[in-house]
C-alpha cells in the first residue's frame, strides 16, 4: 500500500460521499464570485477554481444560514488527492461555521487526510479548501 | 545496447534515477560541465572589444560555437545564427522582430494545433494586437494555407506526440500556395534526436534551445535566412548591438549583433558547442539507432497494458517516424489521473516523467483530455532497465486503484 493512496483516500476518491450540485433556492452564486446580497436566509454559494496545468477542475457548492454551512457538494475532476481531499473537508466542514473554515490551514489538510505530501501534492490537495475559503 | 549512462555524472549522484523527461530538459554530459568551469575559471571576461587575452579568447570562443551551430543544421553561414535565451526567446523575437514589421491587418497567419505554447501564444497574442487572421490547422499542417498567408508556425517534433513532421514537404506545398509565406519551424525537440538541415528543409526561421540538447539552460538559437534577418527589427535595445548612438537617435550594428542586446549568456554558449560536438562525437546516426531501438521496446511494452491509451496513436505513424516521447492517459475511470501516475512513478520507482498538458493544451483539448497526460521522453542515456522500471511502476499504480 502507497502511504499517500491510503484505503480511505481511495474510497474517497472512488465513492466520494459529495458529489453532486445544490440548486440555488434565491440568488444564484456564481462561479468564482460570491453572490451578492447576503442575507441571513439559507442560501447556496458557488465557487470554482481550475488549475488547467494539472487538469484539475473544482466547483463547490454550499448551502449556508446564518455563516454555518448546512450542506455542500462538488463537482470536477482531477488527480485522487485533489479530488478525495475535497471530498473529505465537505464531510468536515458541514455543521461549521464558514468563517472558521475560512481560518483553517494547510497544515490540518494533511491532518485531517493523514499523510504527508510532497510540495506539488499539497497544492492537490489544497484545492478544496482554497475554493471554500472563496465563498 | 551501449551505455552512454557514465558520460552523464547525475547518474554518479543519483544511481537509481530513472530519467524519462527529456523533453523537458536533457541532463549534461560532464564534458559541457567541464568547457563552461573552464570558461568560469580560466578565461570569464566579457567578449568583444576587450583588448586584452582572456577577453579575446572569450569571444573567439563565443563566436567559433556560433559556427559550429550553423554548421550542425546546415545553415549557409554563421551569421544567420542568433543566440537566445531559448527557443521560446527565439520565437517571441520572430514574432516581436519580425512579424512586427512584415504583417499588417487582415493577414492570415497559420498555427498547427499541435505546437507547444512557446509557438502558439506568442502568433495569438500578435494576432490581436495586428489584428491579424488567426488560423489553426490541424495536424496534417497545411490545409489552412491560402495565398495570403502570411506565416506559418510549426514544430519539427511535437513534443507531446513524438511525432516527427516531414517539414520539407509542408514547406514545399505552402509555398506553390504562397512563395512568400515566412515559415517559423520550432525544432526544440528535433536537435538532439535527428539530423536538421534548415536549407534543406527551406525553413525561414528555425528555432531551439541549448538545454534539450544536453546542453546548458538559458542559451538558445535563432536561425534566419538572411533575407528575413533583414526584414526583422531588433526588439531589445542596449549595449553590443548599436553602431553609433547620439542624443536623439542610434543605429544598429549589423546581424547577428544587433539581436543580441547586452552581455550574451557566454559560459553557456561555449558549452552549448561542447554539446553539439557531444552529438557529433557519438553521431546522429547512432543516436537514432539507440534510441529507436528503446522506442520500439517502449511501445511493445506499452501494448501489452490493456488500460494504457496512447495519445493521437491512431493519427500516427510507424515507430521510425517519431522520437522517444509517449504520452499516455488511463482508459480506466476508476484509477488516478496523469498526476497521480508521476507522483507514484516519481516516489515509488524514481522515474522521472511529466504530468499535465505538457503546455500543449489545444492538442489535448482536441484529443479530449482534460485531466492531462502522462508523458515519457528518451535519451542517449536511457536503457531498457529504465523502461523496465516505467513498466513496473504503472502497473503498481494500477494496482492500487484496483485492490
Amino acid at each position: 500500500m502507497d502511504d499517500i493512496y491510503k484505503e480511505i483516500i481511495l474510497e474517497h476518491y472512488q465513492n466520494p460521499n459529495h458529489r453532486g450540485k445544490i440548486e440555488a433556492e434565491r440568488n444564484v452564486g456564481n462561479a468564482n464570485k460570491r453572490s451578492s446580497n447576503v442575507s441571513l436566509r439559507s442560501k447556496v454559494y458557488v465557487a470554482g477554481e481550475v488549475n488547467m496545468t494539472c487538469g484539475d477542475s473544482l466547483k463547490i457548492f454550499a448551502k449556508i444560514i446564518n455563516d454555518k454551512i448546512v450542506d455542500a457538494k462538488f463537482e470536477g475532476g482531477g488527480c485522487a488527492i485533489s479530488m478525495a481531499a475535497v471530498d473529505m473537508l465537505l464531510d468536515k466542514v458541514i455543521g461549521m461555521k464558514l468563517s472558521d473554515v475560512k481560518k483553517m490551514s494547510g497544515a490540518e489538510i494533511e491532518k485531517m487526510m493523514g499523510v504527508e505530501l510532497t510540495p506539488s501534492r499539497k497544492k492537490c490537495a489544497y484545492l478544496g479548501l482554497e475554493v471554500l475559503k472563496k465563498l | 545496447m551501449k551505455n552512454y549512462k557514465n558520460l552523464f555524472p547525475i547518474f554518479k549522484n543519483n544511481p537509481d534515477l530513472h530519467y524519462l523527461d527529456s523533453t523537458a530538459t536533457s541532463l549534461k554530459p560532464q564534458v559541457v560541465l567541464d568547457k563552461m568551469m573552464d570558461y568560469y575559471i580560466n578565461y570569464s571576461a566579457n567578449i568583444h572589444r576587450g583588448l586584452y587575452p582572456i577577453s579575446e579568447r572569450a569571444t573567439e570562443e563565443y563566436e567559433k560555437v556560433r559556427e559550429k551551430t550553423a554548421k550542425f543544421i546546415g545553415a549557409k553561414k554563421s551569421g544567420e545564427i542568433i543566440f537566445t535565451s531559448g527557443a521560446t526567446d527565439s520565437i517571441n523575437l520572430v514574432a516581436n522582430g519580425w512579424g512586427e514589421n512584415n504583417l499588417k491587418e487582415g493577414d492570415e497567419i497559420v498555427v498547427s494545433i499541435a505546437e507547444h505554447h512557446s509557438n502558439f501564444v506568442p502568433w495569438q497574442e500578435l494576432a490581436k494586437k495586428r489584428k491579424l487572421v488567426f488560423q489553426i490547422s490541424d495536424l496534417s499542417f497545411s490545409e489552412k494555407i491560402t495565398k495570403n498567408t502570411k506565416l506559418l508556425a510549426i514544430n519539427h517534433v511535437s513534443n507531446v506526440l513524438g511525432t516527427i513532421n516531414d517539414i520539407k514537404s509542408i514547406i514545399k506545398k505552402a509555398r506553390t500556395i504562397n512563395p512568400d509565406i515566412c515559415v517559423v519551424v520550432d525544432g526544440a525537440q528535433a536537435v538532439a534526436h535527428i539530423s536538421v538541415n534548415v536549407t534543406d528543409l527551406d525553413c525561414d526561421f528555425y528555432c531551439f534551445s541549448g538545454h534539450k540538447m544536453y546542453g546548458p539552460t538559458g542559451v538558445g538559437v535563432l536561425y534566419g535566412k538572411v533575407d528575413r534577418l533583414v526584414q526583422m527589427n531588433p526588439v531589445r535595445f542596449g549595449g553590443g548591438m548599436i553602431k553609433t548612438v547620439d542624443l536623439h537617435n542610434s543605429t544598429w550594428a549589423d546581424t547577428p549583433e544587433k539581436f543580441e542586446a547586452g552581455t550574451p549568456p557566454i559560459g553557456e554558449v561555449i558549452g552549448l558547442g561542447v554539446a553539439i560536438d557531444f552529438i557529433n562525437e557519438i553521431g546522429m546516426e547512432n543516436i537514432m539507432v539507440h534510441e529507436k531501438e528503446l522506442i520500439e521496446y517502449l511501445f511493445g511494452k506499452l501494448k501489452g497494458i490493456k488500460w494504457i491509451n496512447i495519445l493521437g496513436l491512431q493519427n500516427l505513424v510507424k515507430l521510425s517516424e517519431r522520437i522517444g516521447v509517449v504520452s499516455m492517459y488511463s482508459n480506466d475511470k476508476r484509477v488516478g489521473t496523469s498526476h497521480d501516475m508521476a507522483d507514484i512513478l516519481g516516489r515509488k520507482f524514481n522515474v522521472a516523467v511529466r504530468a499535465g498538458h505538457h503546455c500543449a493544451m489545444p492538442l489535448h483539448t482536441k484529443f479530449g483530455i482534460k485531466t492531462g497526460t502522462v508523458r515519457a521522453s528518451l535519451g542517449i542515456y536511457n536503457d531498457k532497465n529504465d523502461i523496465d522500471e516505467l513498466i513496473k511502476g504503472l502497473k503498481h499504480f494500477y494496482k492500487i486503484f484496483n485492490s
